[in-house]
């Protein structure tokens, strides 16, 4: 008895070096992702790297919703130097940030004679993001950009056109919503709550209205009277019942949600938006839906934030080649076209736009390009969490209805002006 | 080693045994001096230098005391420490009362005693985050059952999480919930400790239940009543969770705490230099308020009625 034991215990360790040596043979990547960006097609797609690339295994770690609570776990993961993430997926707003902090490995070296040749296939605005002080940070991995959703079915009965500027927007709203008598049925939606989503509902406007955050020498531009304007138009929304009461408790993917049950009749969202409304089980509103550029106060001068990941190789991985391969088979064509189809991710690759299959899955596309193409970026610093947390905040609680536009405009100045200078 | 326990006159095995228990209280010491005196004593370091990590390039230098010089200028840190205040002030004394309420109805005679036993200990067993988000969809606008309920009894609905005064107050509704348990397990054991005599000789004696409640239960009880007013006020300086999963401080920054301003100053904007210096001051606040508690409770509590 002793004997036989003792004979399937040394089995069963010479079992499990095995296994472990067959372990040591593979090598195990980790990605981070945030639950907004698609987890599930980020699986599919690793799951056909692992099959053409043997020996290595992908996990999919799956952070927060938004893009603020994925950096403060983040923050805590690389502040202490960790290295279990080899692949981070960051928001378009970091890479300025990684690269001041030293949290992304510096890719030139892995890219080599190429990178030139290699950066010159992306959109600029995307090979510009990425590169900070001439390094390549990250490689991106899709596009973004906000647009205009709109119910096509309700503005087709109620005759109302796409509207190409907010006041437009703002009469036909309160046209169906008045002729539709739905309680449950909102105008119109942006983001609200205090998320970095939010910093684009005040930028976006005041971009339109041709203002700036910074002038020409780089210095706070807040006493500009476009700097005014996106707290006159929400408002005026607000006062014509055009966005809910509750506005400052909405976030990104709350907007998405009441969109596609039914709730909403425009919705000011990020790319991903459409997949979902078309393939979601619960969508209400499949082959209901139009996507326009965002308005602007007039028709010509419309403007929008750029978004969009990139893929950044942590400088705590211990596997940073394996990394980096992995990273660059994600940042792809082959790959952009996949995730345009199943998720509705922009193309960060110009050709993809045009992709026959590509515009089957997302006919909106083909005027998409020129939207990404005249994007506009939210302030580059290392300090721009900072920058983030101050427009958000301060615009959440003037949509709450806790300060008012000349306080928050106030606030706001007091607070950038100790980031910007 | 000399001292005055050190005498001559202990004996060998009187020796050896106080060097045994030195040995056994030292893992202690060091379990302590690892988790308690170091992070203090680097967090105070840290609080004099500049330390942020989103310039690295500017290493870590050392600049006295320029951290607390702009903290006392700060008006976010003054208006965090103002909500904090208001949360202690509003939250203690209510999760005591509720405490007392849920302790008094535990103590009576029912048959089975563990469903209001069990109801009491759930809440103190969940977690603080969890709390937040159950009262949080509590007091949503659209989704929110409080709201729905408002509707129901033919009220408008409100904006409990988007306006100063009732997201203060949601949070407090749930910050009682949760530590009024707690509370009310401290004065529960205290109950338990009175002996029924005293009750039945009130009883013979034809006094009202309101006067044995005011003249046996309330006296007797001071001590748990105070214990669970210093656990309960340390625990409130700390306010964290609740309104971060509730309102993350919002609006604006209306129901932001002491605690929350540190988080987002070190985690967020990765300022650990100033975000020391502001947990510095809270660490100082906190163990004022605790002394002075403890001062108290260093009386007897039952000498005063003699």
């Amino acid at each position: 008895m002793k004997k036989r034991t003792f004979l399937s215990i040394s089995l069963g360790l010479a079992l499990t070096a095995c296994a472990s040596s067959i372990a040591m043979a593979q090598t195990t990547l980790r990605i981070f992702t945030g639950g907004q960006q698609r987890p599930d097609v980020m699986r599919k797609i690793a799951d056909d790297y692992e099959k053409r690339t043997p020996g290595v295994k992908i996990e999919v770690e799956v952070g927060g919703a938004t893009s603020e609570q994925q950096q403060q776990y983040l923050n805590t993961v690389l502040a202490s130097k960790d290295s279990a993430l080899d692949v981070i997926l960051i928001d378009v707003i970091r890479p300025a940030q990684w690269a001041a902090a030293q949290w992304a490995e510096p890719l030139d070296g892995f890219l080599g004679a190429d990178k030139d040749k290699i950066m010159a296939r992306y959109l600029p605005a995307y090979r510009e993001a990425n590169i900070v002080g001439g390094k390549v940070i990250a490689l991106p991995y899709f596009a973004d950009a906000q647009f205009l959703y709109y119910r096509k079915d309700l503005l087709e009965k109620h005759g109302v056109q796409p509207p190409k500027t907010w006041a437009e927007l703002q009469a036909g709203a309160e046209k169906i919503m008045k002729a539709e008598g739905n309680a449950n049925l909102s105008g119109f939606q942006t983001a609200g709550a205090p998320i970095e989503g939010t910093v684009c509902t005040y930028l976006v406007p005041m971009w339109g209205a041709g203002g700036s955050l910074t002038n020409a020498q780089g210095g706070l531009n807040l006493g500009s009277p476009e700097a005014r304007r996106p707290f006159q138009l929400w408002a005026d929304m607000k006062a014509a019942n055009v966005t809910p009461p509750n506005l400052a408790e909405i976030p990104t993917d709350r907007i998405r949600q009441n969109f596609q049950a039914g709730n909403l009749v425009f919705a000011m969202n990020w790319g991903y938006v459409w997949q979902r409304t078309q393939n979601d089980a619960d969508s209400q509103i499949k082959d209901k839906v139009g996507v326009v550029p965002l308005p602007g106060f007039t028709a010509d001068k419309a403007a929008t934030c750029i978004g969009g990941w990139q893929l950044a190789v942590s400088a705590f991985s211990k596997n940073k080649k394996a990394a980096f391969d992995f990273a660059m088979y994600l940042s792809s064509p082959e790959v952009a076209k996949a995730q345009a189809i199943a998720a509705s991710h922009l193309p960060v690759f110009p050709e993809v736009y045009s992709d026959p299959d590509v515009l089957k899955a997302n006919p909106w596309f083909a005027q998409a390009l020129p939207v990404v193409q005249t994007a506009r970026s939210r302030p580059v610093s290392p300090a721009y969490p900072r920058v983030s947390e101050v427009i958000r905040t301060n615009m959440n609680a003037f949509l709450a209805g806790s300060k008012s536009a000349d306080a928050a405009l106030a606030d706001m100045t007091r607070d950038l002006g100790q980031v910007i200078r | 080693m000399t001292g005055p326990f050190m005498t001559a006159k202990l004996s060998s095995l009187e020796r050896s045994e106080r060097r045994l228990g030195i040995a056994l209280l030292m893992p202690a010491f060091a379990l302590l001096g690892g988790v308690v005196l170091y992070p203090i004593a680097a967090l105070i370091r840290m609080s004099f230098s500049e330390n942020k990590l989103t310039e690295p390039w500017m290493a870590k230098p050392w600049i006295g005391f320029e951290n607390y010089w702009k903290a006392l200028g700060d008006h976010r840190l003054w208006e965090a420490s103002w909500h904090t205040a208001l949360y202690i002030i509003v939250t203690v004394p209510g999760a005591v009362a509720l405490g007392l309420g849920l302790a008094l109805l535990a103590n009576q005679p029912f048959k089975v005693k563990w469903p209001v036993r069990l109801g009491l200990l759930l809440p103190w067993a969940l977690p603080l985050v969890f709390a937040g988000l159950i009262f949080r969809w509590f007091f949503e606008y659209q989704q929110g059952l409080v709201n729905n309920l408002l509707i129901w009894i033919g009220l408008s609905p409100v904006n409990w999480l988007t306006q100063e005064g009732p997201a203060f107050f949601a949070i407090c509704v749930a910050i009682i919930w949760k530590t009024s348990s707690f509370a009310a397990l401290v004065l529960l054991a205290g109950l338990q400790t009175i002996p029924k005599s005293l009750y039945e000789a009130a009883e013979v004696d034809g006094a009202s239940k309101w006067n044995q409640f005011r003249e046996i239960t309330l006296p007797m009880l001071k001590p748990a009543i105070i214990v669970a007013l210093i656990f309960r006020t340390i625990t409130a300086i700390q306010t964290f969770d609740i309104p971060k999963a509730m309102t993350d401080g919002g609006p604006g920054n209306a129901t932001e705490t002491l605690a929350m301003y540190i988080h987002k100053t070190t985690i967020d904007s990765l300022d650990f230099g100033y975000g020391s210096t502001l947990a510095v001051l809270m660490f100082i606040v906190s163990a004022i308020l605790t002394s002075i508690y403890l001062r108290h409770t260093r009386r007897d509590p039952s000498a005063g009625r003699h």
